[in-house]
């Protein structure tokens, strides 16, 4: 006997949900998916299945980055292709700050945001929120959600309005 | 092995051209199995799809550094080896294309064509495509290709793409000659001997003076023959002449659309064939029989 409705729900070490999602539309992956053991997304075949603890995961309709401890970004959702008018393919490897600037007026320093991103990549950090802005842009400003994703470690920051 | 669908390896083809499949005669998308795993090891680590093939790209053209390395610092084993291991992952076509003259042409835009360096690569490449050559199978097609060879000599930069091309016609089971155009005594026995189904005459080296004479005692010795040309430089004015076909620069798909022509038209005349200028071979065609 088959049960649809149900699936199965790990938690992280501080107790929230853990989500996979696709790194480039979003999605949750597909159950045969995980039968596989493929990491390629079913839905779109243009991403790998990440995951994530509910705090930061990324709800559909939201673009989001996924950025290694070097600070090169690794992943941009088809969302944040969009919102921020790069492509993922010319984008990757390349420093987050060539995309992604803060915009906090409260913030000590530009480095802050930096500094966070490597902490939460290296897995050391805890979800955090940051205000950011594209970088040849002024007047546009993203809240965004920073914390861990993977496998392996990354950061992952998540765009809000 | 990546355990995606086909549909998935194309899409990825058309959105990062990675892996870049070659074509079966049928069309079929024929993958390296080092490029595929490649590929797989790099998606195993990868946070997206394009990370993995930015990295597996990087795998792959660790063959490209080694090689070169190994001609700048003139040792002929190491060369030797880096094309044998890039051999394990690739077919002899593309390590030829992909690994062997990349390098060549990085070495030849770091140390310039008239060096030392560049001579020692050159007559490398060379030894190590004449070696493949005789290493190819026999001949299973009943077809034979002349490539009249217009370069200035084996260190000329267009030497290695002509005898790549002639390794890959001879590797597709036809047979190929090689011969410079600057020499025309002695031509016929040859051509009777050969009986080309087409000529090639590559290389931009020599003036069309000496390739249309050439060319024309070929054709007296053969009579009419298909006519393709390979890494000729082109001419400025455009004259409705002999018919030659002007043929990609890339060895591999210079050799893919020579054998389909002349499988298709069963070695006959181009009849409606691109145009090109040979403003000498013309006036020798005026004055003498026409192609």
């Amino acid at each position: 006997m088959r049960l649809r409705a149900v699936r199965t729900v790990e938690y992280d070490d501080r107790g929230l949900e853990v989500f996979s999602f696709c790194g480039h539309c979003g999605l949750p992956p597909k159950p045969a998916a995980q039968a596989t053991k493929s990491r390629v997304c079913g839905h779109c075949g243009l991403g790998l299945v990440l995951r994530a603890a509910s705090d930061v995961a990324p709800a559909l309709d939201e673009p989001f980055l996924v950025v290694d401890a070097t600070l090169s970004v690794c992943a941009v959702s088809a969302r944040a292709e969009a919102l921020l008018g790069i492509d993922e393919t010319a984008a990757v490897n390349k420093h987050v700050a060539d995309f992604l600037v803060p915009a906090d007026a409260n913030a000590p320093s530009a480095a802050n945001l930096l500094a966070l991103l490597v902490e939460v990549a290296s897995g050391a950090g805890e979800a955090r929120t940051a205000v950011v802005r594209p970088r040849q842009e002024f007047g546009v400003r993203y809240r965004a959600r920073v914390g861990a994703c993977g496998p392996p470690h990354a950061a992952l920051l998540v765009l809000a309005s | 092995m990546l355990n995606v669908s086909p549909n998935t390896l194309r899409a990825w083809e058309r959105r990062f051209g990675y892996p870049k499949p070659q074509r079966s005669a049928g069309r079929h998308r024929l993958y390296t199995h080092g490029e595929v795993s490649a590929l797989r090891d790099a998606l195993q680590q990868g946070l997206s799809i394009s990370s993995a093939v930015s990295r597996a790209r990087e795998a792959l053209s660790a063959d490209t550094h080694t090689l070169v390395g190994a001609l700048a610092a003139f040792e002929c084993d190491r060369a030797d080896a880096a094309m044998e291991s890039a051999l394990a992952l690739r077919s002899v076509e593309r390590s030829v294309e992909e690994v062997l003259l990349p390098s060549l042409d990085e070495l030849a835009a770091r140390q310039g064509t008239d060096s030392a360096p560049w001579a020692f690569a050159a007559r490398w490449a060379d030894g190590w495509l004449r070696r493949a050559q005789r290493l190819a199978p026999p001949p299973v097609r009943p077809l034979a290709i002349l490539v009249g060879d217009a370069t200035r000599n084996e260190l000329d930069p267009d030497s290695l793409g002509i005898r790549a091309f002639e390794l890959f016609i001879v590797r597709a089971g036809a047979r190929a000659m090689t011969l410079p155009v600057a020499g025309v005594s002695g031509l016929g026995e040859v051509v009777e001997s050969l009986s080309p189904d087409a000529v090639v005459i590559a290389g931009s080296h020599l003036a069309d003076d000496d390739v249309a004479r050439w060319a024309y005692s070929v054709r007296s010795a053969s009579g009419a023959l298909a006519v393709a040309l390979f890494r000729r430089v082109q001419h400025d004015r455009q004259i409705r002449t002999t018919g030659a076909r002007v043929l990609p620069d890339e060895p591999f798909a210079a050799h893919r659309q020579l054998l389909a022509l002349v499988d298709e038209r069963g070695g006959s005349e181009y009849e409606h064939a691109t145009v090109l200028a040979m403003p000498a071979l013309e006036e020798i065609e005026r004055r003498e029989v026409g192609w």
